[in-house]
């Protein structure tokens, strides 16, 4: 296959890589790679891409060069979970169509392989998010009961957000209600008097709930110009602190614990 | 001094491979992470303890040690600088901040009097400014190896 020719045709390379740039960016890509990823693919075969994107969909241009034909699609960005294994996958996948190890035809087989990856087992996460945000918990300077309480809240708050989004819970309504149940277990640092940092313990009980991904994407993106991405992944990031800071207030409210 | 800098860097670690798994990095991403976590939450409590630097250009030094460490080891690995960087960055987000900030601007609309009013408001714009600051030093420090090193980064999952 030379670089000008396909084994598909061009709508159907339009309609691949508009549902690659969708996974691509649901999965918590930055638009720098989104566009430098789909640029390459589409190069490989003659067309020539511009895209568009939006804070929900994406409007991919594609026209080959020479040619009179333009295709335009516009696709919603995937509401999946950030996943950088898809991330590595998709970008890997971008460079064999480039560099033509694959032909297009195979490269949509392997997208289809790669949209139906699974992620690590959920128990796992639980562990690991928990220890992390334990030792979050001394990195401030708590102490070791302060370490084993953020642990509890933050075992009992993940298993929760877990719970409810698999049965499809709204995201904000889930990190309210998180935040709320974690920081009322962690205020039993302050009512039982068990530990010497007790501000501590209910303030890095809720950290696990903070977007740090959409956040840095944001701040990258607005570097890169693109600020109307850059703005609407801000704000959904506002939102989602807006839901963690009211559930932790009320937590703090109803357990006495004094409001900062 | 060496214990609690040693410290720092050992729970910036598991804090980065705990965090770290919600996002799906590949397996063998993990240790990267937390090699590169620590290194740089270590450098940034040596720039605020030592040196006594604010925690925003503290954070951006960090941000870019993280960000040319992470550069460099994704060819290797065959894996984007992002899934390394990512990670490795969040232990540094200032999330205490950022709730305190949005807790604050909550607490201005339920004030009774102008001294509530402005302690509240303090804490927000204080708690915000310092987020925003720590925020794009992350992002500046972090992206700059990328800008740098274009070749390396953008073709790190390449296999020739």
């Amino acid at each position: 296959m030379n670089s000008m020719t396909c084994d598909v045709s061009t709508g159907e390379a339009t309609e691949f890589l508009a549902n690659y740039s969708g996974l691509l960016f649901g999965s918590g890509s930055t638009c720098v790679r989104l566009e430098k990823n789909v640029k390459r693919m589409a190069q490989s075969i003659g067309l020539m891409a511009e895209i568009t994107i939006l804070p929900r969909h994406i409007h991919l241009t594609i026209r080959r060069a020479g040619s009179p034909e333009v295709l335009t699609s516009i696709t919603s960005i995937r509401d999946v979970p950030i996943n950088f294994n898809v991330i590595t996958s998709l970008s890997r996948l971008s460079w064999a169509l480039a560099d033509r190890e694959i032909t297009f035809r195979e490269g949509i087989e392997r997208f289809g392989e790669i949209e139906r990856m699974g992620g690590t087992a959920p128990g796992v996460i639980l562990l690991l998010v928990s220890l992390a945000n334990a030792s979050f918990c001394r990195l401030f300077e708590g102490d070791l009961t302060a370490m084993a309480i953020v642990f509890v809240a933050t075992f009992a708050g993940f298993f929760l957000k877990q719970t409810m989004a698999i049965k499809h819970v709204d995201a904000r309504i889930i990190t309210a209600v998180c935040a709320f149940v974690s920081a009322v277990i962690a205020s039993a640092d302050n009512l039982f008097s068990l530990g010497a940092s007790p501000m501590i313990t209910l303030g890095t009980s809720v950290l696990y709930l903070i977007p740090g991904i959409p956040l840095i994407n944001s701040f990258c993106d607005m570097i890169d110009r693109h600020y109307i991405c850059a703005f609407g992944r801000l704000m959904n990031a506002v939102v989602t602190l807006c839901c963690l800071s009211f559930g932790l207030c009320l937590g703090m409210w109803l357990m006495n614990m004094g409001m900062f | 001094m060496i214990s609690q800098f040693l410290q720092d860097a050992f729970f910036a670690a598991i804090a980065a491979i705990g965090f770290a798994s919600i996002s799906n990095p590949p397996r063998r991403a993990y240790l990267y992470c937390a090699l590169i976590a620590a290194a740089g939450h270590s450098s940034r409590w040596l720039l605020i303890e030592c040196l006594h630097w604010h925690i925003a250009a503290a954070t951006t030094i960090a941000s870019f040690i993280i960000g040319i460490l992470a550069v460099l080891i994704s060819p290797k690995t065959k894996v984007p600088a992002e899934t390394y960087l990512f990670p490795s960055l969040l232990p540094m987000i200032p999330g205490m901040y950022a709730y305190r900030c949005v807790g604050g601007l909550a607490l201005c609309l339920l004030h009774q009097s102008e001294s509530t009013f402005m302690h509240y408001f303090y804490l927000f714009a204080t708690n915000g400014l310092t987020c925003f600051f720590i925020l794009l030093g992350m992002a500046v420090g972090a992206t700059m190896p990328i800008f740098i090193m274009p070749k390396i980064s953008f073709q790190a999952t390449r296999n020739n």
